[in-house]
């Protein structure tokens, strides 16, 4: 997965990394090159920090567990066995990395807490009219509704739904096997599209 | 296709996951079945919801300046030669836990045997030739740490390179000395009697075919315990078995460009035994965790 990513503060000088292979920006790096390893955090940093904030709902926290994921990524480079699939690799990572952070923070039923003090309650009474007021409420609830589903759902959800992954790809960043995998994404499905029923607009009773 | 059929496929079908025969059959279900069409606009309008939630996620330039201030603790070191790298990625092999004998001992039993026959061969050649007919041996073999040959001066034993381990090739070898007159023997007599031995090749082979057969076995194990594993310990434990890999492929390619050579051969044979007892500490770490819950 090719993403641009433009930098708070720093436009566009790294637009070189789109042309780096992550074959040739790895080799870079086990030679020594930390500038090539700036590529490879430029051209994942987003993703993985939005995976991450899927996973746990909050964003300092997401930001310190994707620091936590590059540096992992950084110090067992020599680990990953084929090149090509860099991308898929870190999503791993990151997928242990927030599953570590989860289950230290021992919460019940495995819930996150969404840190955004925005939350809206959901109901089934009117929505507001306005289309910006409407989008924050659905960030909201979309945010409350990942954060109810249980922690495997929650992870095959994010990267099927968000981070467009393909089976084969979530497989491997979970380590679960397809039919699993297809199971938990269907409740998981189920599960959001109760909670979010009201913004579909259409009427179909599942 | 029948509804229920149907309605299971329509998440892949609006995903793009479905091949293309079965997304047919989806689509001309839908065209004439309106409870299904009805569901198919439901997800497509879950898909146009989902892709417009926004985090509100900067990527900050402190967080690389975070990343970049604790990597420069981890600069990696210079890229080694092939027989360094094999030294370094041993010497980590070697320094996790080993396993008591579980799955496929048997076949690691076999190995061991062929292992300790192919070493033993290669070593009494060694010694063959280099009490034979030094000016025509083809090409002289190093030999392994500790087995110094009875004719050798003892400077010319295996150099070291100051951490105890093998330098990469003994110096010794490239210019072995005179043999006495007393152990000169015929050409013919050394030929004929390598000849007679089993081919080191073959024994290689066996052995290496048996530690694959291992590997298999236990893989196949560890791939069906793995969602019970605690991904921390399984994420170690595939961070070591890259290594191990690595070094099978650097020790494979060391092996096949020099086939006689004894050290090459012992560090890719100890690289498959390595890969055998990190996949069975594997398997019974899931087995652990699983009983745990």
């Amino acid at each position: 997965m090719v993403e641009a990513i433009r930098l708070v503060g720093q436009p566009s000088e790294r637009a070189g990394a789109l042309m780096n292979s992550s074959e040739e920006l790895i080799s870079r790096v086990r030679r020594g090159d930390d500038e090539a390893f700036r590529l490879i955090f430029d051209r994942y940093a987003r993703p993985i920090i939005s995976f991450i904030y899927d996973m746990v709902g909050q964003r300092d926290l997401a930001e310190e567990l994707a620091q936590e994921t590059f540096v992992r990524a950084y110090k067992s480079l020599n680990a990953l066995r084929d090149d090509a699939k860099l991308s898929t690799w870190l999503f791993g990572i990151a997928k242990n990395v927030a599953r570590e952070s989860l289950r230290t923070r021992h919460r019940e039923d495995h819930r996150v807490e969404i840190d955004d003090d925005r939350v809206i309650e959901v109901t089934d009474e009117k929505l507001p009219p306005d289309r910006e007021l409407l989008d924050k409420e659905l960030n909201s609830v979309i945010q409350q509704a990942l954060g109810a589903l249980d922690e495997d759902k929650r992870t095959v959800f994010t990267l099927k739904v968000f981070q467009q992954r393909s089976y084969e790809e979530i497989a491997e960043i979970t380590g679960f096997s397809i039919p699993k995998l297809k199971t938990d994404l269907h409740r998981a499905r189920a599960e959001m599209r109760r909670r979010i029923r009201p913004y579909l607009g259409v009427g179909y009773e599942v | 296709m029948k509804c229920e059929a149907c309605l299971t496929l329509i998440e892949e079908f609006v995903d793009g996951s479905l091949v293309e025969r079965e997304a047919s059959r989806v689509e001309a279900h839908m065209s004439d079945c309106p409870t299904c069409a009805e569901f198919y606009k439901e997800v497509k309008a879950e898909q146009e919801v989902y892709a417009r939630y926004e985090r509100d996620i900067e990527v900050s330039p402190r967080l690389w300046a975070a990343i970049e201030s604790r990597i420069k603790q981890e600069r990696p070191q210079e890229s080694p030669g092939l027989f360094a790298r094999l030294r370094q990625s041993l010497a980590m092999m070697f320094a996790t836990p080993r396993l008591s004998p579980a799955l496929a001992a048997l076949l690691v039993a076999i190995t061991v045997g062929l292992t300790a026959a192919v070493m033993t061969y290669v070593n009494s050649r060694d010694t063959e030739i280099a009490r034979g007919d030094f000016e025509k041996a083809p090409a002289p073999l190093p030999r392994a740490e500790n087995q110094p040959r009875p004719a050798d001066p003892p400077a010319q034993a295996p150099a070291e390179n100051g951490s105890g381990l093998i330098a990469e090739k003994p110096e010794v070898d490239k210019t072995p000395t005179q043999p006495r007159p007393d152990e000169q023997r015929p050409r013919a007599t050394a030929r004929r009697q390598v000849a007679s031995e089993p081919d080191p090749g073959q024994l290689v082979r066996e052995a290496e075919q048996k530690y694959i057969a291992a590997i298999a076995i236990l893989s196949r194990d560890v791939s069906k315990k793995r969602s019970g594993m605690d991904p921390m310990v399984a994420a170690r434990f595939d961070a070591a078995l890259g290594e191990i890999d690595k070094t099978i492929a650097e020790t494979r390619r060391a092996v096949r460009s020099n086939p006689d050579d004894p050290i090459a051969l012992q560090y890719m044979l100890s690289a498959y035994s390595k890969k055998v007892d990190t996949l069975r500490e594997m398997s019974r770490g899931a087995n652990a965790t699983a009983d745990e819950d």
